[in-house]
């Protein structure tokens, strides 16, 4: 700031001050005489001046300030808002604070805390007083090429805006020099051709001296955008016509500009100004054009893109961009239009309410059949097929994409990147498998965990990956997909991968697995869900106290779904999560054992079997050789401990989770049932094997089999 | 020559900050601090260009303009006008009184004088 600016400030400490202080007497005298216009108007003016002045002087702590005691005050003086002693009360004390800034702005002091607290308080303060909140002005922009593409920069000769110019007759009577924006718009570029158009200009008996007639057409060179090109005419744009319209060049780049918009609006003209092919200004006279056209042709309305081109605002090519931007966004809002938000509870009670409908139906089935009505059993059998088609539409009301869930991850994995200096790429595939919105809630907090662990401990720092041979940049893939009856979701990242020898180590330190013992990757990798367990030497932010993985496996099962981990040291790591389609209600595979009924979730029953006489005297789970698979098999009257002789025939029934195959001996088979799932009491959570019940349609309560934890512990047995 | 512009504003801060910026870009200035000073001051002068405020004491800024307009020797005098963001009220009547350039305080000093020399060929 030079020397004469700063006379210009001393100048003005004088004049604020007295303003100030004539502030302060008018507001007290206001107290004393509410509602006196001329005062009040006096008191606009002083704020005024004072929030002008020092906005030029670049004092912005007052002019910010002073605009808002400026606008309350300007609602006061237009009636909007009558003055109180309370607000009297607020000024007085703006005012001081006006005060307390101007003598900190002239001495050039930063603003201490205690001032900036009196502030927020006052801006409140004031905010809540001002009636209407006021909009931030479109700032005008200035200068500045629109795009940084190299081509722009360098034109060909006849690749130039062309720019029709009539000035309005009263423009001279206005006192503006049509000379004087021609030779200004020569600051923006250079005027490659300009002709003057004479046809207007009538005889010199009819001529008025003070009315212009004149046009131009101009080609003009300039890397300026469609905004500041009008800029130059913007004192005269009301009184004449003005069609500016952009080089060849430019056409493609505004036509990618307006493909990459967001999709938010659906109006034309909107698309063409956000695009910066149209200006607001040419908007506005194509509305009020296709307005006048309307009236004047009785409701037919002409289009508003062809008065665009028409009018040479645009030209057709980036209108029709547009159009195809317009048509895009409709089809995405009538989508979104196609969707309701329902409370999730009345579903909730809906869902439950199908569960009973289905348990119903399935009485009635089984009467009918009692009855061996053959009209009755028509009838059922019908019903119980709509029954099941109203319980599959409705668990899907219940399904939503996980897609949402994942790319919640990108911030995650972007963050933790910035903190920890690696490069991280998040990989998302398969967002667009459904899954029940409660499962997709709960998984979420689990799925965080183990990206971050992917993150923090599995990808390496930048060097360690070079020196690796790996790519520097680490990935982590988050991938979802449906496999037999249920979802998969997996977690890859390709960093170190799990230390398997420590794991050993530390496993064997805290006694979770036995010294000397063989155990397969899986097993020992099975570990670090364990409560407690962590290899980690030192606690970070985000993960190593040795919490986690253990509530990570908790949450999964308490879906009904399960986790394991595969890696391979120096590459990766796979964490693989399968959760249950849906909570609710499942198709079973309804079978006996000792009397009683069993339900196998259907989608993991893979095919039934009767047991080869020569393993009918096992009484222990062993093997049976199915089509030349070598299968683990259990019966599941010893599992649990169930009295009662053996069937004459059993059935072997194989089941799959997974990769995993065994096969399970029953005492008979009843086939498909629709099963409501029903949650077993706390009591009976330890039971390894079962993970609910359900109510058959003859009212008989039969148990839910755990495969996954049946063929765990089968597995464990056979190892 | 110099061309000649009247700055009429009601802040002599802002006077001052206008004046030297126009005086450093090579106009001769002329200071009036409201509407009635300005016109006591105009006998005669040769103005190019006017800088006006539109809140000021005594006669305010459209006022000066209704005034200026019927004045044969400056009828043709182009004027800017200052005004604030928030007297959209105030600047529709100022384009019924046939003011057309406007130009938003606060403002830069380069904004001005690219505001003058869209009105007067240097």
């Amino acid at each position: 700031m030079d020397i004469e600016l700063g006379q210009a400030r001393q100048t003005f400490m004088t004049e604020s001050a007295e303003l100030l202080e004539e502030m302060e007497n008018v507001l007290l005298s206001l107290e004393k005489n509410p509602g006196d216009a001329d005062t009040i108007n006096s008191l606009f003016r002083s704020a005024h001046t004072i929030k002008g002045a020092s906005g030029i002087l670049g004092m912005e702590t007052v002019e910010k300030f002073t605009h808002l005691v400026e606008n309350l005050l300007s609602n006061v003086r237009d009636g909007a808002f009558t003055l109180t002693s309370a607000t009297i009360e607020l000024l007085l004390e703006c005012r001081d604070h006006t005060k307390t800034l101007i003598e900190l702005a002239a001495s050039d002091a930063a603003v201490p805390a205690l001032t900036e607290i009196k502030e927020a308080g006052l801006t409140e303060r004031l905010s809540a007083l001002l009636v209407k909140k006021e909009e931030v002005p479109e700032k005008r922009a200035v200068k500045g090429p629109v795009t940084d593409t190299p081509e722009s920069g360098r034109l060909s000769s006849t690749d130039a805006w062309h720019i029709s110019l009539r000035f309005g007759p009263d423009v001279l009577r206005s006192g503006m020099d049509p000379a004087s924006f021609i030779s200004y718009l020569g600051k923006l570029g250079e005027i490659i051709s300009i002709s003057t158009l004479f046809d207007s200009i009538p005889g010199v008996e009819d001529m008025d001296p003070e009315t212009c007639y004149l046009g131009f057409e101009i080609d003009f060179k300039s890397d300026f955008d469609k905004k500041a090109i009008e800029g130059v005419f913007e004192f005269v744009r009301e009184d004449c016509m003005i069609a500016i319209l952009p080089p060849h060049s430019r056409v493609e780049s505004y036509v990618d500009l307006i493909r990459d918009l967001p999709e938010d609006t659906v109006l034309l003209g909107e698309i063409l100004v956000k695009g910066g092919a149209l200006t607001k200004t040419e908007l506005d006279e194509a509305l009020s054009l296709q307005k006048s056209s309307e009236a004047a042709s009785d409701g037919s309305k002409r289009l508003i893109g062809e008065i665009f081109v028409t009018e040479g605002m645009v030209q057709s090519d980036i209108v029709d961009a547009a159009l195809e931007k317009q048509k895009k966004t409709q089809e995405t809002r009538s989508k979104e239009a196609r969707t309701i938000r329902v409370d999730a509870d009345k579903l909730d009670g809906l869902i439950n309410l199908v569960g009973e409908l289905v348990i119903a139906s399935a009485n009635i089935d089984q009467q009918a059949q009692r009855v061996k009505d053959a009209w009755l059993l028509e009838s059922a059998s019908s019903m119980l097929r709509l029954v099941e088609e109203i319980r599959d539409t409705s668990m899907k009301i219940r399904m939503v994409p996980i897609g949402e869930t994942f790319s919640r991850f990108n911030r995650v994995v972007r963050d933790i990147s910035r903190d920890t200096g690696k490069e991280i790429a998040l990989e998302i595939k398969g967002g667009e498998t459904e899954l029940d919105k409660t499962v997709v809630e709960k998984i979420s907090d689990p799925l965080m965990h183990i990206v971050r662990n992917a993150a923090d401990h599995g990808i390496e720092k930048a060097e360690a990956r070079a020196s690796a041979g790996k790519p520097v940049i680490g990935t982590i893939r988050l991938n979802a997909f449906h496999d037999a009856g249920s979802i998969t979701i997996e977690i890859t990242d390709d960093g170190r991968g799990l230390n398997k020898k420590r794991i050993l180590e530390k496993a064997i330190g805290q006694g979770l697995l036995a010294p000397g013992q063989q155990y397969s990757d899986s097993e020992i990798f099975r570990v670090i869900f364990e409560p407690g367990f962590s290899t980690a030497e030192s606690v970070t932010k985000l993960s190593g106290r040795g919490v986690g993985m253990d509530v990570v496996k908790r949450n999964i099962e308490a879906l009904r779904g399960s986790v394991d981990v595969e890696s391979v040291e120096g590459s990766g790591t796979v964490v693989r999560i399968r959760l249950p389609l849906t909570l609710a209600i499942i198709d079973g595979f309804r079978v006996g054992v000792a009397g009683s009924s069993y339900v196998i979730p259907l989608d993991m029953v893979v095919e039934c079997v009767e047991l080869p006489e020569s393993e009918r005297e096992g009484n222990r789970s062993s093997y049976i050789n199915l089509r030349g698979e070598v299968l683990p098999y259990v019966r599941l009257k010893r599992y649990f401990g169930l009295e009662g002789k053996d069937a004459r025939y059993e059935n072997i029934i194989i089941v799959r989770y997974g990769s995993a195959k065994i096969g399970l001996v029953v005492d008979e088979l009843f086939g498909e049932v629709q099963t409501v799932i029903k949650s077993l009491s706390k009591a009976y959570k330890e039971i390894k094997g079962i993970s609910g019940a359900t109510i058959m349609g003859n009212g008989e309560v039969a148990l839910i089999l755990d495969i996954p934890r049946l063929i765990e512990a089968v597995e464990r047995a056979a190892a | 020559m110099a061309k000649t512009i009247m700055v009429i504003d009601d802040s002599a801060s802002i006077r001052q900050v206008v004046n030297l910026t126009l005086k450093k870009a090579g106009y001769d200035v002329i200071e009036a601090c409201d509407g009635q000073d300005a016109i006591s001051k105009l006998q005669g002068q040769k103005i190019n260009l006017m800088i006006c405020d539109v809140n000021m004491p005594n006669m305010d800024g459209i006022s000066f303009l209704k005034n200026v307009k019927t004045n044969t020797s400056y009828r043709f005098t182009p004027v800017i006008m200052l005004t604030t963001e928030s007297q959209e009220n105030k600047k529709q009547e100022g384009k019924m009184a046939g003011a057309k350039a406007w130009v938003v305080k606060p403002f830069k000093p380069e904004q001005m004088l690219e505001a003058i020399s869209k009105l007067i060929v240097p």
